[in-house]
């Protein structure tokens, strides 16, 4: 065990402060190497000149691009959803509008039809009243003719029958008196009764 | 599946032909599975080595991935879209934006991006095993491959030290042409300090403002070396440089093993993103800080 310690002790030892007195040092761990940096220098420059000029401005460019694309993007669906949003109140407003208006219509013309009956109602009534008033004028004048045609009718049947009886012509004088005679003891308010 | 599990076992397998290249021929250091030796020699310090290979693989990978999903971008977004522009949305709003001012961080926020990118390839790719061990060869039939490791360029002080000393010159640049080279050394001392306190207090903060050269740039290395060295020493590093017998590593081998995958998960999970999202948060923060009214 003592052995491993000195070993790993001296290895330490060795390693820190190079190789303790062997003859490699290991001081070229610490100590800077002039090729190398100079090597360094240049493979890092290079790096920086290619990474600089030719690839971080497509990167850049692509990651800006995207960035505008996905601002666009947002933009747009904003915009179209805000439009959308104006549409659907603005489809809303309308048929609103155009259910008050349709029911504007109905009413009107429930309100129409019921005026429009009634009209016609009275103006069937008016006709029909009209049209009884005319006939019954016409049953009236037809009656007074008939009247007429039979007091005349009966005039003459009585002249007849009274020359028959009488045999002799009566003036104009007797015949008048015996019409009227005749005629005055007729009823005639029977025919008009049947009329009715 | 298969061809993962294949890749994933590939270690094991060379390590099974080849024992003795783990086990001990020669003394076993573990501070050289973080040596650099020259893979091709190049003329002045530019040698190429593991590290270089590792920049070379983190930086490729940071302009391959970005490149390639920069030129793909589609309004849908994949999964490896969404993942990439993730990343690109927290760098810039939360590391550059939450940091600085408009201005600042629209001018930084490249440079703090690539930064973040940059180290936190390096510190991924540091826990994928790769063939780059050239201290212990495999035979694999007469071929003589670099063992699998992992190993990290950013667990090397050099690296993070270069890139904090650019930060470093960079927000003192801006500073100084924000509010003056005197200006900006007046607004080193906190608001609200007046009177003789002001003196010490400079000097501490002019002090401070230098170490943020060790504090940035040690934090970073020491957390990926720290990171390394555990998941080495669990996995296999312990009972090897121990040599505790055959029962003895068995028992340790036993122990550690389990404890080797958790700090990979903690490490991989954790500590890669972190390091780099504190790396370059820190940045933005001294950038910011460097040209902000009251400092």
């Amino acid at each position: 065990m003592a052995a491993v310690v000195t070993n790993a002790a001296t290895f330490v030892l060795g390693f820190v402060e190079g190789g303790g007195g062997e003859e490699e040092s290991s001081t070229f761990l610490v100590s800077p190497d002039v090729g190398l940096m100079l090597w360094t220098l240049l493979s890092f420059f290079v790096a920086l000149y290619v990474l600089r000029k030719y690839a971080f401005p497509k990167i850049t460019e692509a990651l800006d691009k995207r960035q505008h694309a996905i601002e666009d993007s947002i933009d747009t669906a904003n915009r179209t959803k805000a439009e959308a949003d104006e549409l659907l109140a603005e489809y809303r407003e309308r048929l609103k509008e155009a259910r008050v208006q349709a029911e504007e219509i109905v009413t009107r013309a429930r309100a129409a039809g019921a005026s429009t009956e009634r009209e016609s109602v009275e103006a069937a009534r008016v006709k029909r009243e009209e049209l009884m008033a005319q006939a019954r004028k016409d049953i009236e004048a037809e009656t007074r003719r008939a009247i007429g045609e039979i007091r005349n009718e009966v005039a003459d049947l009585t002249v007849a029958a009274t020359e028959k009886v009488t045999r002799k012509t009566l003036t104009a004088e007797d015949q008048k008196r015996l019409v009227d005679e005749a005629l005055g003891e007729l009823d005639f308010t029977a025919l008009s009764g049947e009329r009715r | 599946m298969l061809t993962r599990l294949a890749a994933l076992a590939t270690p094991l397998v060379l390590f099974a032909l080849a024992p003795s290249a783990a086990f001990g021929a020669e003394e076993f250091k573990p501070q050289n599975e973080f040596k650099l030796d020259p893979w091709i020699e190049l003329p002045g310090p530019f040698d190429i080595n593991k590290a270089v290979f590792y920049l070379f693989v983190a930086t490729a990978l940071t302009i391959g991935t970005f490149f390639y999903i920069a030129n793909r971008m589609q309004a849908r977004p994949n999964r490896m879209q969404t993942a990439v522009e993730t990343a690109y949305v927290a760098m810039r709003d939360n590391i550059a934006g939450g940091n600085m001012d408009k201005r600042m961080a629209a001018k930084w926020f490249p440079f703090i991006a690539a930064l973040f990118l940059f180290i936190w390839f390096s510190n991924m790719i540091g826990y994928l095993p790769l063939p780059t061990n050239t201290e212990h060869k495999v035979d694999v039939f007469g071929l003589e491959i670099p063992s699998f490791a992992l190993y990290a360029a950013t667990a090397n002080l050099s690296v993070p030290l270069v890139l904090t000393l650019v930060v470093w010159v960079a927000y003192h640049i801006e500073g100084f042409r924000a509010k003056g080279v005197i200006g900006f050394f007046k607004g080193l001392v906190p608001a609200g300090v007046e009177g003789p306190a002001k003196a010490p207090i400079f000097v501490i903060e002019l002090i401070s403002d230098f170490v943020r050269v060790v504090s940035l740039s040690v934090r970073l290395f020491a957390n990926i070396l720290a990171g390394h060295l555990l998941i080495l020493f669990m996995g296999g590093g312990l009972v090897v440089l121990l040599n505790l017998g055959f029962a003895g590593s068995l028992i340790l081998g036993f122990v550690t093993a389990p404890l080797a995958v958790a700090f990979f998960l903690f490490e991989v999970g954790l500590v890669a993103t972190l390091q780099a999202f504190i790396f370059s948060t820190l940045t933005a923060i001294y950038l910011g800080g460097a040209v902000a009214e009251d400092h």
